[in-house]
C-alpha cells in the first residue's frame, strides 16, 4: 500500500507544480491535502448579491434531496434568489452540478439549513431571510413547497441569521432555535436595535409549532447550535452573537430543557463573560476526549474553546479556556497574499480532509464590505490538525488561497470519492467549488445514521470511530456555521486503518456495541438493525 | 338690544382679531421656517460621534480623544466664524493657521455652515467606519441636508454656506492628517515592536490575542498637541522604583491593588464597571466625558456658543491629555499589575478589568480625567451636581456626583478597583491632567 501511494505521489509531482509543493509539505509527515479549483465546469453559478442587508449571512447547505446519496447543494442569494443545484457528480469524477428549479428561489434569503422537520424520510429545509423565515416542506425528488402554514409556524419579519435545531424528550417535532440581527429598519442607527431570537417549540396536537418564546436577551445572533457540550443528555443553546450591534451583550448558552422556560447560563454557573465579533460556531472533539470543543469565528483573533477542567465522572461547569493561540487556530491576519491587516472570519467547520484521522478546521474568510482596517484579500484558511491537537495551516499549498469575499460554506464528499471537497458563497461574486484531489490521503469510513420515528436523521447523536490509534467522537448536529450547515454522510478519515471499530450513541443516550467496519466504505446505520455497507457504483 | 345698540362694536373687534391673526400667521411660517435649532444638529452629530467611536474598531481610546477634539475645533470654527461674539483658535492650536474667510457682505444660514463643517468632519474623520457606520452617517446628512436649513434662505445662500462649510472642514482635515495620528494600521498595534527587557517593563497581559503581543500605540506620545506645546509639557516624575521587596513603595502599591482587588464591594465593582470605558465597549473615557458635557448642555439649555466652546476645549484638552499620558507611559513603559502581582504576590490572581495592552503608568483615565474635570470645573464652576446616565444602555446604573472633580475622581478610583493600576498612576495622571487641562483652559475664545 505504502509502495502504491508512492507511485501515486510521483505520478502527481510530475503532473503540476502546485502538486509538487504539496508533496513537499508531506516531508514532516502531514499529509496536505490538495485541492482543484472546479469553479468554472462545476455547474454551479450563484452570487450573494445586496448591499447593507446582506453584508452577513450567505449559507450553503448541502444535502441529498433525491436519494442518490449524493449531496446536493443550496445556496442563499442574498437580494438575488436562492438557488438549488442537484449533484450530477459519479462516484470519483470531476464535480458536476445542476441547476435545478425546486421551490427554494426565494429572495432576500440569508441562510439555509436541511432538516427533515416531519420525520417522513424527506429532507425539509429551513430558510433564513431579511423577513420572514420560510419553512420548505421536501416533496422528494428535489422538490419543496412552503409549509409555515401547514406547521403552524408563524414567523414574524426580521433580519433573520441564524438557527438551530434538537428535538426534546420525548418530542415528535424539533425545537427550532431562530437567531436575528439588526433591525433592518435602524438604517441610521444600527447600534443596541438588535431583535429577538425565539425558540419555535412543537405544539400539543403534534402537527407543528406553538407560538415562538423569546430568547432574550438577544444580542445579534450570527451562530446558534444545540449541543449536548457537558454529555448530560440534553443538549444546550450556544449563541456566537456580533458586538459590533449589541449593547451589554455577550456570547450565550441557554438551558433548554424539556417543558421548561429556556434560561441563560449564569456566571454563578461558571459561564464566562466574553465579547466577540461572534460569526460562526464550528464545534470538534479532539481524539480521545469527551468533551466537544467550540471554535468561534470573529473579527482578527477567533476563539477555541476547550472545557477547562473537566473531570472523568463529573458534571462539568461551562467554562472555557481559548486555546486557539496556543494550538496555531487563531487565523487573525492572512497567511498568504500581503495583506496584513486582521482578517474577517465567517463559516467555520472541522473535518477530516487529509483522512490522517484528525479533523481538519476550514474558516471562509473575507471582508465585511470595504473596512479598510481589515485585509480585503482575506483567504480562506485551511488549518490541518496535527497528532498534538495542534494546528498548521496549509490554506496556500493545498490550492486554496483566493481573495474573493466568502461568507458560508459547505463541506462534503460530492463526487464520493471518499475525500472531501469545498463549496464557498462569495459575496457578490459567484460562489466557489474545490474538488478534493489530495493523491495520498488515508482511508475513510461515512457514515449515515437513521432512526425511526421522530428525529429521523438522529440529531443529538453521537458517533465513536477508533481506528487503533485514537478514538474520534462527533456530535450530530444541525446548526452553527454561518448560514448554513449540512445534513447526510458524515465522514471519518482513519489513516492507514483498514478496519475501525465504531459505534453510535443515539440521542436517548442508548448506546449500540462497538463493532468493527470496513474502511473506505459507505455506511447507513438503521437504529437496532446492522449497519448496511453502501456504495456508488461506477456510473452512479 | 346691547348688540344692535353697538353693531359695529363686535365687527371691528373681529376685524381687530383677524388682523392680528393674519399678522401673526404671516410671521409664523417664518417662525415654523427658522431651521432646526443648530443645538439639535449639533447634538445629532455627537451623538452619532459618539456611536462611531464605539464601532470603530480601530478607535481606541488615544485615537478616540483625538477624533473628539477635531469635531470640537470643527463645530468651535463653524460657530465661530459667524458670531461676533467668539474668535477663531487659528495660531492658538499647535499649526492651525486661520481658516478661509467668508464673502464679505454675502448672506450665510448658519445652521447650515455648521452641519455642513461637521458632516464633512465626520465623513474625514470616520471614513474607516463599516458599512453600518458608513451608512448612518449619509443617512444623517441627508436628514439635515433637507431639515437644517431655514426656508427664508435662498438656494445661493444654502449652497454658499454648505460649501464654506465644508471649506472649514478642508481646512481642520488637512491641519489634522498631519498630526502623526491620522493613520492606524493594525488596529493601532505596531507590525514590529521590541519589548524592553527587566521585570520592571511591560509585558504581555492578554495571551490570547496575537496582535497584543505588542503594546498599542507606542508612537501616540510623539504627535502633535493642541493647546499644550508638546506631549512633553506635562512630564511626571518616575514611577516608584521598581522593587519586589516587601517593605518597598513598589510592592506597597501592587499590595495594596491585590488585596482590594481580592475584597471588592459591589459599590467599587459598579464603580469599576461604571466608568470601564473600553474599546468597542463603550464611547472611551473621552466620550465618556464628550456625553457628560452633552447631557449638561441639554438639561441646562446651554447657548449654542457655550456649547461649542466647551465641546472644542473638553476635546482639546482631553486629546491633549492622552498625548501627554502616551508620552509618559512609553519613557517609563512599567509593568502592569497583573504581571507583577502574579509574579511576586499570588500567581493565580485576576484583576476585575481585562487590563490593557499598554504600559501602566500614568493612568489614562486618571490624566484625562484630571483635564476634563479642570476644563468643566472652569467652564462651569465646581461644585456643579450631576447625574450621568453614560453607561445606562449597557447596564449600568447611573450615577450623580457633586461636581466635575468628584467625578474624575471616581473615573480615576475605578481603575484601581478593576485592578490595572497602581495607586501611584492615579495620582501622579490625575496631576499630569489638571496640568494638562490648564492649557485648554488658556485658550481665548470669547471676544
Amino acid at each position: 500500500m505504502i509502495f502504491y501511494r508512492l507511485i501515486v505521489s510521483l505520478f502527481f509531482l510530475l503532473l503540476t507544480p502546485m502538486i509538487a509543493i504539496a508533496t513537499a509539505q508531506a516531508s514532516d509527515g502531514l499529509i496536505v491535502p490538495l485541492f482543484e479549483d472546479v469553479t468554472p465546469t462545476s455547474g454551479i453559478t450563484s452570487v450573494y448579491k445586496g448591499d447593507w442587508q446582506y453584508m452577513v449571512g450567505g449559507g450553503a447547505a448541502a444535502f441529498d434531496c433525491n436519494g442518490d446519496q449524493f449531496p446536493d447543494i443550496a445556496l442563499a442569494g442574498g437580494e438575488g434568489a436562492a438557488s438549488l443545484f442537484i449533484n450530477k457528480s459519479t462516484k470519483g469524477s470531476a464535480l458536476a452540478f445542476e441547476r435545478f428549479e425546486s421551490g427554494i428561489e426565494l429572495n432576500r434569503v440569508t441562510g439555509i439549513y436541511p432538516i427533515d422537520i416531519d420525520a417522513d424520510g424527506i429532507t425539509d429545509l429551513v430558510i433564513l431571510r431579511v423577513g420572514e423565515i420560510v419553512l420548505m416542506r421536501g416533496l422528494g425528488q428535489c422538490r419543496f413547497e412552503r409549509a409555515n402554514e401547514a406547521w403552524h409556524f408563524a414567523s414574524t419579519d426580521a433580519w433573520w441569521t441564524s438557527f438551530s435545531a434538537t428535538w426534546e424528550k420525548d418530542a415528535k417535532w424539533p425545537t427550532l432555535a431562530f437567531g436575528a440581527y439588526i433591525n433592518p429598519k435602524s438604517e441610521d442607527n444600527p447600534w443596541g436595535s438588535c431583535t429577538e431570537n425565539q425558540l419555535f417549540r412543537p405544539n400539543e396536537d403534534g402537527n407543528g409549532f406553538t407560538k415562538p418564546v423569546a430568547l432574550t436577551p438577544s444580542y445579534c445572533a450570527l451562530s446558534m447550535l444545540f449541543t449536548d457540550w457537558n454529555r448530560s443528555g440534553t443538549p444546550s443553546l450556544r449563541v456566537s452573537n456580533d458586538r459590533e450591534y449589541y449593547e451589554g451583550g455577550q456570547e450565550q448558552l441557554w438551558h433548554v430543557e424539556a417543558h421548561q422556560e429556556p434560561r441563560l447560563y449564569t456566571e454563578a454557573e461558571g459561564w464566562k463573560f466574553l465579547k466577540i465579533w461572534g460569526m460562526g460556531i464550528a464545534s470538534t472533539v479532539f481524539p480521545n476526549e469527551l468533551y466537544p470543543s467550540y471554535f468561534l469565528t470573529s473579527m482578527s483573533d477567533n476563539k477555541l474553546q476547550v472545557l477547562n477542567g473537566a473531570k472523568p465522572d463529573t458534571s462539568p461547569a461551562p467554562l472555557y479556556k481559548d486555546l486557539a493561540y496556543d494550538r496555531g487556530a487563531i487565523a487573525y491576519r492572512p497567511y498568504t497574499g500581503g495583506d496584513l491587516k486582521p482578517s474577517t472570519a465567517w463559516h467555520a467547520q472541522f473535518e477530516d480532509m487529509n483522512n490522517d484521522g484528525y479533523f481538519d478546521l476550514f474558516i471562509a474568510k473575507g471582508n465585511v464590505d470595504r473596512m479598510p482596517d481589515f485585509a480585503s484579500k482575506d483567504p480562506s484558511n485551511l488549518l490541518m490538525q496535527r497528532p498534538d491537537s495542534r494546528f498548521q495551516e496549509v490554506g496556500d499549498v493545498a490550492g486554496l488561497a483566493r481573495f474573493a469575499t466568502a461568507r458560508g460554506a459547505a463541506l462534503a464528499d460530492f463526487n464520493l470519492d471518499g475525500k472531501m471537497d469545498i463549496v464557498v458563497v462569495n459575496r457578490r461574486e459567484n460562489a466557489a467549488v474545490w474538488q478534493n484531489i489530495t493523491p495520498n490521503a488515508g482511508h475513510f469510513i461515512d457514515v449515515m445514521v437513521h432512526q425511526t420515528g421522530p428525529n429521523r436523521d438522529a440529531i443529538g447523536a453521537w458517533l465513536e470511530v477508533d481506528d487503533g490509534n485514537h478514538i474520534t467522537r462527533r456530535e450530530i448536529t444541525i446548526g452553527g456555521g454561518h448560514a448554513g450547515g449540512s445534513l447526510g454522510w458524515r465522514h471519518f478519515g482513519v489513516d492507514s486503518a483498514a478496519s475501525v471499530k465504531m459505534r453510535t450513541i443515539w440521542p436517548d443516550g442508548q448506546a449500540d456495541d462497538w463493532a468493527t467496519y470496513a474502511s473506505d466504505t459507505y455506511y447507513f446505520v438503521q437504529r437496532g438493525q446492522s449497519a448496511r455497507p453502501w456504495s456508488p457504483t461506477a456510473g452512479q | 338690544m346691547l348688540t344692535h345698540g353697538r353693531p359695529f362694536l363686535p365687527a371691528r373687534w373681529l376685524q381687530t382679531a383677524i388682523a392680528v391673526f393674519f399678522i401673526i400667521a404671516i410671521h409664523l411660517p417664518k417662525a415654523e421656517a427658522a431651521s432646526m435649532p443648530p443645538e439639535t444638529v449639533l447634538q445629532k452629530w455627537y451623538t452619532l460621534s459618539l456611536a462611531l467611536i464605539r464601532h470603530t474598531p480601530t478607535y481606541s481610546p488615544p485615537v478616540a480623544s483625538r477624533a473628539l477634539a477635531y469635531l470640537g475645533v470643527t463645530a468651535y470654527e463653524a460657530v465661530a466664524s459667524g458670531s461676533p461674539k467668539l474668535q477663531s483658535l487659528a495660531g492658538q492650536l499647535q499649526e492651525l493657521k486661520p481658516l478661509p474667510p467668508r464673502e464679505a457682505g454675502k448672506a450665510y444660514d448658519e445652521v447650515v455652515v455648521l452641519d455642513a463643517a461637521l458632516a464633512a468632519m465626520m465623513h474625514d474623520l470616520f471614513s474607516n467606519t463599516g458599512p453600518s457606520g458608513q451608512q448612518a452617517i449619509r443617512h444623517l446628512e441627508e436628514e439635515l441636508k433637507s431639515t437644517a436649513a431655514s426656508t427664508d434662505s435662498t438656494p445661493e445662500t444654502i449652497a454658499r454656506s454648505e460649501a464654506y462649510g465644508q471649506a472649514i472642514a478642508a481646512h481642520l482635515a488637512a491641519w489634522s492628517h498631519e498630526d502623526g495620528g491620522a493613520v492606524i494600521e493594525n488596529m493601532g498595534f505596531p507590525w514590529s515592536y521590541e519589548l524592553k527587557k527587566g521585570p520592571e517593563h511591560w509585558a504581555p497581559t492578554n495571551p490570547l490575542s496575537r496582535q497584543q503581543q505588542v503594546p498599542l500605540l507606542p508612537d501616540w506620545g510623539k504627535n502633535r498637541s493642541f493647546a499644550m506645546p508638546a506631549g512633553a509639557s506635562c512630564e511626571l516624575p518616575p514611577p516608584y522604583p521598581y522593587s519586589e521587596d516587601p517593605s518597598s513603595a513598589f510592592y506597597k502599591d501592587a499590595l495594596e491593588t491585590y488585596q482590594i482587588g481580592k475584597s471588592l464591594t459591589p459599590e467599587q465593582k459598579a464603580i469599576a464597571f461604571f466608568w470601564i470605558d473600553d474599546a468597542m465597549g463603550s464611547p472611551t473615557p473621552a466620550g465618556h466625558w464628550i456625553s457628560i458635557l452633552i447631557q449638561i448642555a441639554e438639561h441646562d439649555h446651554l447657548p449654542l456658543e457655550r456649547q461649542v466652546d466647551a465641546l472644542a476645549r473638553l476635546g482639546v484638552a482631553m486629546a491633549d491629555a492622552f498625548i501627554g499620558c502616551w508620552h509618559e507611559k512609553y519613557r517609563y513603559d512599567l509593568v502592569r499589575p497583573m504581571t507583577y502581582i502574579r509574579r511576586v504576590i499570588a500567581a493565580d490572581w485576576t484583576p476585575f478589568l481585562l487590563t490593557p495592552p499598554f504600559p501602566e503608568y500614568p493612568s489614562g483615565h486618571s490624566t484625562q480625567s484630571g483635564a476634563a474635570a479642570a476644563v468643566l470645573a472652569a467652564i462651569f464652576g465646581d461644585p456643579y451636581p450631576f447625574s450621568d446616565t453614560t453607561r445606562e444602555r449597557d447596564g449600568a446604573v447611573p450615577r450623580s456626583f457633586n461636581g466635575f472633580f468628584d467625578a474624575s475622581k471616581e473615573a480615576s478610583i475605578s481603575r484601581l478597583y478593576g485592578g490595572i493600576h497602581f495607586r501611584a498612576a492615579l495620582e501622579r495622571g490625575f496631576e499630569q491632567g489638571k496640568c494638562i487641562g490648564a492649557y485648554a483652559i488658556a485658550l481665548k475664545t470669547w471676544r
